[in-house]
């Protein structure tokens, strides 16, 4: 195993993103309104958090530099093999990103074609894509089960969950 | 202690039809998610959260408690059946469960689950109800100070408990309580990293962010893990024959049964400090008390009662900080103070001054809930040994649906339903790099109670924060805050030389 494919390695990537990301929110706080009188500015707290952040993230980066730099133990928990998240060799995480990407469709959808269309779409694809091959099953499933929320939390919990295209079917249900 | 009042309130929960029917729904739901190897109670609860809106505080309560006892003992049936722990709250129980199960023993060992889990959570109800008033009444003293410190202490302790790495897990917590000051602050109403979006006024809720941490984030692991093919479906052919243990295995377990009970509910009571680490040190003090340790590990009763009484005691025992002073003990309680908190209620010290009888009736659901654990888990037994065997390919994209609608249902914005998937992300990251996602959850609750009473104790002083020195109390939860996390260090230290040390060895063998 090379070493960039260490744990340790991995650690060091992590904390130099960490690192980056508080650089950023410190600046960011420096634009909070101030208040003349108060003891206690709108920045400071988060800036506290930050600062506690930077040390933890210092110390992570310090102890992964030197593991990667002057090598480690056999046994080391951080030289065994890293986590990936390069969809292009995993193809487990080629499917973890696309279910990211249809999560992200379906927030946007959400409104435009219902709860009930959005998910029964979202779970017969996530199902085809992680190997499910019985269709009527999938189906009905992929259907039923949102319907079944839908009316719990519009009849039971009132409530109101966009239907998008199957407005219809809320009318419907309020007549009976 | 108001017996009157306590009765009273017994009788109101043990007599109301939406309670009563709310926990059994609880019970079945938290034992159906725990049995699922993967599925914890604290997704359970996240899960079915978002049912309890429409309903009064108590019913609401009830559900949620519901899953909590359910789910604890839903953890033991795939760890007896299938050698995998549903929950980290069974890892234990599989010592003893699991050689049960392949001496032909897997419905003795899941009647005793049961039995000790109801025996452990009413225990744990019980300390709960005696205990927890005289810590509230201690607490009336706390000042800002003391409440930052609590807040600091809580925090501690989670961290320390969270995962290989401490450094880790005080980035995750910090991480949390930065994720906490987003939105407009308490104080002045300055917007704090709104970036010009109105929904992000209020901040992000905790209910989607929850959700999505837990929920969206094994999702994406578990639809990973199944195209890797890491994750293998499990099957269990057992018979369930017994659903109670009979008297003379009562007589034989009723030590364990006390002295897991115990035990549990006082490491639950330490916030941060869950049912994953109670079963273990009630199983090494039974094993180690027993005048037969040898027989520890190879399939007898005791093992299972002394594990499972002490993960239901958590659930007592995790409560006692919650309501006397509002601080969670564990990731499932903080759920909880985020549904007190919907409902309108701030657990804490004050609530057993203003809100007495909310607070006997919390004790009387916790009671419910575990009766409804057991009546759940006697009627359908034999039904939830099949769940293990649940084909996750059809599980994974139901939770994900019915996640994100509980995501939305707060407060009826897409905004949320954006915020969940967001969370999703960063959890399936986070857990991917071992950062440990239970300090972000504590975080956002304690963050706001940190950030209040700091600029409240050093207004108070003309900001001079060092005044806090001289308060006792203060520094004491400060020094035991540092104490523990420096402990920590030193035993995660440990722990790592010694898996090395076991590596090695198993190397050269």
């Amino acid at each position: 195993m090379k070493k960039t494919q260490s744990k340790a390695f991995a650690n060091l990537i992590c904390s130099l993103f960490l690192l980056a990301f508080e650089v950023w929110t410190y600046i960011e706080t420096t634009g909070f309104r101030i208040h003349k009188r108060a003891h206690v500015q709108p920045a400071t707290f988060p800036q506290i958090m930050i600062t506690g952040m930077f040390i933890f993230t210092v110390i992570l980066f310090v102890q992964s530099l030197l593991k990667v730099t002057r090598g480690m133990n056999e046994f080391d928990p951080d030289n065994e093999m890293s986590a990936s998240i390069n969809p292009f060799t995993h193809k487990g995480v080629a499917a973890a990103f696309f279910v990211i990407i249809l999560c992200i469709l379906y927030t946007y959808l959400f409104d435009r074609l219902g709860y009930v269309l959005v998910s029964a779409c979202i779970s017969i694809i996530i199902m085809w894509l992680i190997g499910k091959r019985n269709f009527v099953m999938m189906i009905l499933v992929s259907f039923l089960v949102p319907l079944i929320m839908w009316f719990i939390f519009y009849k039971l919990l009132t409530v109101n969950i966009p239907m998008g295209m199957l407005q219809p079917l809320r009318d419907f249900v309020d007549k009976l | 202690m108001n017996w009157g009042l306590l009765f009273e309130s017994y009788v109101n929960v043990f007599t109301s039809a939406q309670v009563i029917g709310m926990t059994l729904l609880g019970a079945l739901g938290g034992i159906l998610l725990g049995a699922v190897p993967g599925m914890t109670a604290t997704m359970g609860v996240a899960l079915l959260i978002p049912f309890s809106f429409g309903m009064d505080l108590i019913p609401s309560i009830g559900l949620l408690l519901g899953i909590y006892c359910g789910g604890m003992y839903g953890g033991s049936i795939s760890a007896i059946l299938i050698h995998a722990p549903g929950t980290p709250s069974a890892a234990a129980t599989l010592l003893d469960g699991y050689p049960m199960c392949q001496k032909g023993q897997a419905g003795k060992a899941l009647s005793i689950a049961m039995f000790s889990s109801f025996c452990g959570g009413v225990l744990g109800a019980l300390i709960m109800t005696f205990l927890s008033p005289l810590v509230a009444q201690m607490a009336m003293k706390f000042t800002s100070a003391e409440m930052l410190m609590l807040a600091f202490f809580g925090l501690s302790v989670i961290v320390s408990i969270s995962g290989k790495s401490i450094a880790k897990g005080l980035i995750s917590a910090f991480f949390g309580l930065l994720l906490a000051t987003v939105g407009q602050d308490p104080t002045y109403g300055a917007k704090r990293f709104v970036f010009g979006f109105r929904p992000l006024l209020s901040g992000f809720s905790f209910i989607p962010t929850l959700i999505g941490l837990f929920a969206i984030a094994e999702v994406i692991a578990g639809v990973e893990r199944i195209i890797s093919g890491e994750e293998k479906q499990q099957k269990s052919e057992e018979k369930i024959t017994n659903v109670l243990p009979d008297f003379k295995t009562i007589k034989q377990i009723w030590l364990n049964i006390i002295s897991g009970g115990i035990i549990g509910t006082f490491i639950g009571a330490i916030p941060g400090a869950g049912g994953d680490i109670a079963v273990f040190v009630s199983y090494g003090f039974n094993k180690s008390a027993s005048k037969h340790p040898e027989l520890w590990g190879t399939g007898i009763p005791n093992g299972v009662a002394a594990t499972e009484s002490a993960n239901n005691g958590c659930s007592g025992g995790a409560m006692i900080p919650l309501l006397s002073l509002g601080v969670p003990g564990d990731a499932v309680t903080a759920v909880l103070l985020g549904a007190f908190i919907m409902k309108g209620i701030q657990p804490g010290p004050m609530m057993y001054v203003n809100e007495l009888p909310t607070v006997y009736r919390v004790f009387a659901a916790l009671m419910l809930a575990n009766l409804a654990m057991l009546i759940v888990g006697c009627a359908g037994v034999r039904f939830f040994a099949k769940i293990v065997s649940v084909e996750k390919k059809m599980l994974y994209p139901i939770i994900l649906v019915v996640s994100l609608l509980g995501a939305f249902s707060i407060n009826k914005s897409i905004f949320d339903v954006g915020v969940c998937v967001l969370f999703g992300v960063i959890g399936y990251l986070m857990n991917k790099y071992e950062f440990p996602l239970s300090p972000i959850l504590l975080a956002l609750i304690l963050g706001p109670m940190c950030e209040q009473n700091f600029v409240r104790f050093v207004d108070v002083n003309n900001g001079n924060f060092w005044e806090i020195l001289n308060r006792p109390i203060a520094v004491g939860f400060f020094v035991v805050s540092v104490a523990t996390i420096l402990f920590s260090i030193y035993n995660q230290h440990k722990i790592n030389r010694r898996e090395a040390e076991n590596r090695k060895k198993a190397d050269n063998a």
